[in-house]
């Protein structure tokens, strides 16, 4: 008997934002992050409480796949940072901080939220124009015929998660590999369209980090072949191997409708039938001079023993991931069924050969035109390794980003107070025309500008977790750190050595501020000078693209967010 | 979602690696102490000693908990070895970074300095390394050294033979007064009791639940005639006037003696030429005795085969193990092949097999009507008709079993080696037709059958074709070293064998049945001693060589970092936000870091009973280090003294002057890794503000007692 019950009506929340227990977990929220960020960044451990699996993180990306929210608003926030992470990789705590900090700034204002928001998006207009303008101080042009910058900017990204456990060392070892594998996946000959090839992490996990390496083609491992004998490949005539790439399964078991039941004979065996299938597959692709057989997913041992006995090699269980790029690389098409097979989908490779590491076994396909290539990857234990395939999946990303984008952005804070005593500047010396388009009074928009560059410079103070003082400079704009210990009063210049980004020396006298705790006086200040050398060694660099988007992202969330008057929420 | 704040100042993930590790270190050094584990719940208890199966046995609910244990399978799978080690520093790096804590030295300044500090000390001791070849010339300079204690240790035992050292401790503690050894280890317990409660009682204060599983008190083992556990040495002379033990002892010690003296008068004769990994095996052992004739004999096997082949000096991956339970300890020995045991039933076949050369077939999954490889889906909704049911056809299953067997025996087929597991009607009717199928077989053992067989391992039957079977396998019966088969009652141990394979089966044996687990492990960790030496191709100079030369560099790291001269110079470093405040704390850190292994040296003394008390050990490392202050250069004195053998002994007793050439070394690879990995972890957890519990835990949280410790999302 099943039981009818009424529907709820929905509730209806309004204001949602002036409520306790949203503004409790924003700012909770907004903590976790903060704490996160940056190369001194605390650690979170994630795990469900009743042992097993532990990650130990401080990315954005793992920390919002395994949160659950209740509040609607703080699955708003997180959903749109989530977007913003998968399509840039980087910058994700950037966005995720400003947002919260836009919002709790805005909300402390007492200005109408319809004018806040008309504000704020002139405010991104002028930083956006000022990123995007030649006279960008916190810009850097990415030059690809040297590495520094391009090390630099892959430097930046590995040493911002300390969960990864890399000392100098090994930063550097990966660096150059992860650089390396970018350049194997940059097509040789580039016609009007060029596609950039794929690199496959490949994880080696519990040897140490310097045993990484990247090998151009493919591996796929193979626990059935041990390296004690080479291989021996059959080639067709123009010395090729030709391979058969299979999607679908060759197990030898029944396509599984999904309803209805079969109804055999006894004495007939279906299983039979199915490998017989597989046999005459198996005959045409020893006919058509097939070399190498690989399946995404199981190959019958029967078949597997026939092709082995006509000299075939077959790798089975390649997974799902490697079939676009296997597909990119041999030039094949990935055969979806056993019954119709075209000669037209096979592909062609250079080489096999049987690559040992550590303890595994990998059969290893080199094609002719690199633009797959493999990076081993080795860390010490599960969570750290975990962490570092995050870290340099979001390298690899940022190198293709930059080289749509050649432009980089000064890391380390730089970026954020440069922007904010950009902005401070601007605001002062826009003419009341502007203010009359965007409608609102001049003082309206000064105290939403002074709330977003306060924004800004929050993010670039959450790079800090120890005790200690944020600083910034008044000709440049950067941002500056004094380690804890020391009285405010003495004098800043005997105390910072370097800017966050590591573009300025404490050379020249530079008027210090504290970037915090100086809410009433107004700032006032030219607009932030360009430093004078634009190259060093060893920089603290971010990613354009993503940043700009982050920046973006954040603040048109905080404008969503405190644009919404209701939450209906449905009961049933 | 719940979220908990990881107090900062007396950070609780530090604290439960440091009571998790408290528990491991009677673990530590050649002399380990074995643990019983109890489980509360089914009172069923394990014997222990090595870190690995302690963290397996131990309740690790708590994250902290989780990392280590993965940190600790991490290190025994790459290496096999180190893992106490690591426990022990895990531990020890933990309460020294509290101590950091407590003394409010800033988290990065913390992590920046110690890995750095252990980056300096790797290459450090680098100089104290020696190649394979240098140690095998130096152990073999003095090889004929234990014959001098030929006379003198048959009264005490076996164990000292090959390991004069402890002989003559041995001697020195009967020579003592009596008292002296129970109030030794009764305080020893005491302090032993007092971890654990400290453990449990902080395991408790955490909220986690440590009833579940609980280290019951460590106990002495007399009634096992221990290698390497000195009271149980000292008790077993007591015991030899017992009925039950006396004549174990006996044959236990002729058999060893016997070996002894045949490994004197093989291959170690002549000192100089001896390029061998006999010595090798014996000072990477580190007290491990039975496994030492072990190894040593499947050297020389590998040795022998190696001058036909070229194959490398000692491979493991050609090493297989059989447990025998039952069997005296001295039974202990190698047999080339195969060694497994199989029923009574099983062995009735065999008699027939008895030197003849055998047909064999090689199997990779199960052997059942039901099997099938992975990766196959199993039709649900077909279903099958029988159109004339007759009666004659009989059971399905029986027309399975029949055709399987038909086909074995159309291919003359004598012998089965099956992965997985095999149908138990099917084995029936294969002992029946005087076929042999054995299952539970490792992927490596098919594999070396296979390669000198050429069988072709299949997954079904039904595949079978004439060129999968392979030829020239041998059965037998399992010979003990003096000639007789053994039967040990419900199991039979067999040999199977072939022309030319190169595995080679240590057969492990022992009377006490929670001791074979133990006596398997310390058999591996110390094959992989010596493989990973091999393949490091150099060793360390053991015996805490390398730890008091950490010790003394970092002593001069800190002292260099406190004049002002230096203080400048880190600062060019890059990344202000990691180094800024380094510079300030960089003294205390240092002398954390070195903390860890002062209490590693000192624990591995008073463990040896080398020092009364662990403050003793600590002064004799003190006095070392000063002493190497002094010599100027640190590490040509180390090696001074390792060469005389005086390192990690009490600077006072008969010991100190008696200069004893035993050397030790240990693993290159696995010791730094293990340092490497311990701090690891230990900063892992130290920069670590929070634990954040993902799903559905919520509601339980909310309603139990520790909730006001969590926030919810």
């Amino acid at each position: 008997m099943s039981r009818l019950e009424a529907k709820k009506p929905p509730l209806f929340i309004s204001e949602p934002l002036t409520k306790d227990t949203v503004s409790q977990s924003l700012s909770l929220l907004s903590g976790i992050l903060k704490s996160c960020y940056g190369p001194a960044g605390r650690l979170k451990q994630l795990h469900n409480g009743v042992g097993g699996y532990v990650c130990t993180t401080s990315q954005s990306s793992a920390i919002f796949s395994r949160l659950s929210v209740s509040h609607p608003i703080l699955r708003v926030l997180m959903a749109s940072v989530q977007n913003h992470v998968s399509r840039f990789s980087d910058c994700g705590l950037f966005t995720a901080i400003l947002c919260c900090s836009l919002i709790e700034n805005f909300r402390s204002l007492n200005i109408a939220s319809c004018t806040v928001i008309k504000i704020s998006k002139h405010l991104l207009s002028l930083c956006m124009d000022y990123l995007k303008s030649e006279a960008c101080g916190c810009r850097l042009s990415v030059d690809f015929s040297s590495l520094e910058t391009l090390l630099c900017l892959v430097r930046s990204v590995l040493t911002s998660k300390p969960a990864c456990m890399l000392n100098k060392q090994e930063v550097d070892h990966l660096a150059t590999l992860i650089l390396k594998a970018f350049m194997f996946t940059v097509p040789s000959h580039v016609e009007t369209n060029a596609v950039l090839g794929k690199c496959i992490i490949v994880p080696v996990k519990g040897k140490r980090v310097v045993d990484s390496t990247v090998l151009p083609g493919l591996l796929i491992e193979t626990p059935e072949i041990q390296s004690a004998k080479p291989l021996t490949v059959k080639r067709s005539c123009s010395n090729m191997i030709k391979i058969a790439l299979f999607c679908v399964s060759m197990s030898g078991d029944l396509f599984s409708p999904e309803e209805g039941t079969i109804t055999v004979h006894h004495g007939i065996s279906l299983e039979m039938s199915e490998l017989n299938q597989l046999l005459n597959v198996g005959k045409q692709l020893v006919n058509d001079e097939i070399g190498l057989v690989v399946c995404q997913k199981v190959i019958h041992p029967s078949l597997k023993q026939y092709l082995k006995e006509n000299h075939v090699i077959a790798v089975d269980r390649a997974g799902l991931s490697l079939m676009e790029p296997l597909s990119q690389m041999t030039g094949s098409k990935p055969i979806a069924s056993i019954h119709l097979l075209s000669p037209s989908c096979y592909g062609s490779l250079k080489d096999v050969r049987v690559e040992s590491f550590a303890s595994k076994h990998f059969v290893h396909l080199i094609p002719n035109d690199t633009v797959v290539c493999s990076l081993i990857l080795c860390n010490r234990n599960e969570t750290a390794w975990d962490e570092l395939k995050r870290v340099c999946e979001t390298a690899e990303h940022v190198l293709q980003l930059t080289i749509k984008e050649p432009l980089a952005l000064l890391g380390g804070g730089c970026t954020e107070t440069q922007l904010a005593s950009y902005i401070r500047h601007k605001s002062c010396s826009l003419s009341t025309s502007n203010f009359k388009d965007i409608d609102c009074s001049r003082t309206q928009y000064q105290l939403v500008a002074d709330g977003f560059c306060r924004s800004l410079e929050s993010v670039a103070c959450s790079l800090n977790h120890d005790d200690g003082e944020i600083l910034t400079d008044l000709v440049y704009g950067h941002c500056w750190f004094v380690p804890s210990g020391f009285p405010s009063v003495s004098n800043w210049s005997d105390l910072v050595s370097k800017c966050g980004c590591g573009i300025n020396g404490n050379a020249e006298n530079l008027s210090w501020r504290l970037l915090q705790g100086q809410f009433g006086s107004p700032v006032i200040q030219g607009c932030p000078k360009e430093p004078s050398v634009k190259v060093a060694d060893f920089l603290t660099l971010d990613c354009f693209a993503a940043k700009c988007s982050g920046l973006q992202v954040a603040l048109e969330t905080a404008n969503l967010i405190l644009d919404l008057s209701y939450v209906i929420e449905d009961q049933n | 979602m719940a979220f908990r704040d990881v107090n900062a100042r007396r950070h609780i993930g530090l604290q439960q690696l440091s009571s998790l590790a408290l528990a491991g270190r009677t673990l530590l050094g050649p002399m380990k102490s074995c643990k019983f584990i109890v489980d509360e719940s089914t009172k069923q208890s394990t014997l222990i000693c090595s870190a690995v199966r302690l963290i397996e046995s131990l309740d690790l609910t708590c994250a902290a908990g989780q990392l280590l244990n993965e940190t600790i399978q991490a290190q025994n799978k790459e290496f096999g070895t180190g893992m106490s080690t690591l426990l022990f520093l895990v531990g020890a790096w933990s309460n020294a970074v509290l101590e950091c804590l407590q003394q409010n030295v800033p988290v990065s300044a913390i992590v920046s300095v110690m890995s750095e500090g252990l980056n300096s000390c790797c290459e450090r001791v680098q100089c104290l390394q020696i190649s394979i070849h240098d140690a095998n010339k130096e152990l073999c300079s003095c090889s004929v050294r234990p014959n001098a204690f030929k006379n003198t240790s048959c009264q005490i035992g076996c164990d000292s033979l090959l390991n004069p050292e402890i002989f003559l401790y041995v001697q020195k503690d009967i020579s003592a007064s009596e008292e002296a050894i129970p109030r030794n280890s009764c305080c020893h317990q005491e302090g032993v009791s007092n971890c654990n409660k400290r453990l449990l009682s902080s395991l408790s204060g955490f909220g986690e639940i440590a009833s579940l599983v609980k280290p019951a008190g460590e106990k002495r083992t007399p009634k096992i005639s221990g290698s390497g556990v000195i009271t149980s040495s000292c008790n077993k002379k007591k015991l030899t006037h017992s009925r039950y033990f006396s004549t174990l002892g006996k044959s236990h010690f002729s058999s060893w003696q016997g070996n002894f003296q045949g490994y004197h008068s093989g291959p170690a004769v002549d000192p100089c030429e001896c390029y061998g990994l006999e010595h090798l095996v014996m000072a990477l052992s580190h007290g491990n005795h039975t496994s030492v004739k072990l190894l040593q004999s499947i050297v020389a096997h590998q040795q022998e085969k190696a001058e036909c082949s070229s194959s490398s000096q000692f491979n493991i991956a050609e090493i297989v193990t059989c447990c025998l339970l039952g069997l005296p300890e001295s039974y202990a020995c190698i047999s080339p092949g195969f060694v497994t045991l199989v029923s009574p039933e099983q062995a009735t076949v065999i008699k027939h097999f008895e030197d003849k050369l055998l047909r064999i077939l090689l199997m990779d999954g199960d052997l059942t009507e039901q099997y099938r490889h992975l990766g196959f889906s199993r039709p649900r909704n077909v279903r099958t008709i029988l159109e004339h049911p007759s009666l004659l056809e009989g059971r399905a299953g029986d027309l399975w079993l029949s055709r399987m067997l038909e086909i074995l025996i159309s291919f003359e087929v004598n012998l089965v080696l099956v992965k997985g597991s095999v149908c138990e009607n099917l084995m029936e009717r294969c002992i029946a037709n005087s076929i042999l199928v054995i299952g539970s077989v490792t992927r490596d053992v098919l594999h070396a059958f296979g390669e000198v067989t050429s069988a072709q391992s299949v997954t079904y039957l039904t595949q079978l074709n004439a060129s999968c079977v392979g030829s020239g396998a041998q059965v037998g019966l399992w010979k003990a070293c003096d000639g007789r088969a053994v039967d040990l009652g419900e199991l039979v141990p067999v040999r199977i064998k072939a022309q030319g394979i190169p595995l080679l089966t240590a057969v492990l044996t022992t009377t006490v049945a929670s001791k074979m687990q133990l006596i398997e492990d310390q058999f591996w960790t110390s094959a992989y001693r010596l493989h990973h030496a091999l393949n490091d191709e150099k060793v360390f100079l053991g015996g805490g060589a390398v730890e008091l030369l950490c010790l003394s560099h970092i002593r001069m790291l800190a002292e260099k970092s406190l004049q002002p001269a230096n203080k400048n110079a880190v600062k060019e470093i890059h990344n202000p936000w990691l180094t800024a405040s380094a510079t300030e704390y960089k003294s205390v850190v240092l002398q954390s870091l070195a903390s860890g292994w002062k209490q590693y040296l000192s624990v591995v003394m008073y463990n040896m009973a080398k020092a009364a008390s662990e403050l003793e050990a600590c002064t004799s490392v003190d006095h070392h280090l000063k002493k190497a202050a002094e010599c100027g250069s640190p590490s040509a004195y180390i090696l001074k003294e390792f060469r005389r053998g005086s390192l990690l002994r009490g600077s006072s007793g008969p010991l100190a002057d008696h200069g004893e050439d035993l050397k030790v070394y240990d693993n290159v690879a696995a010791k730094t890794e293990a340092w490497r990995r311990a701090l690891d972890l230990v900063l892992l957890v130290l920069q670590t503000d929070a634990e954040i519990i993902t799903g559905p835990q919520r509601n339980q949280l909310l309603n139990s007692h520790v909730s006001s410790e969590f926030m919810f999302l």
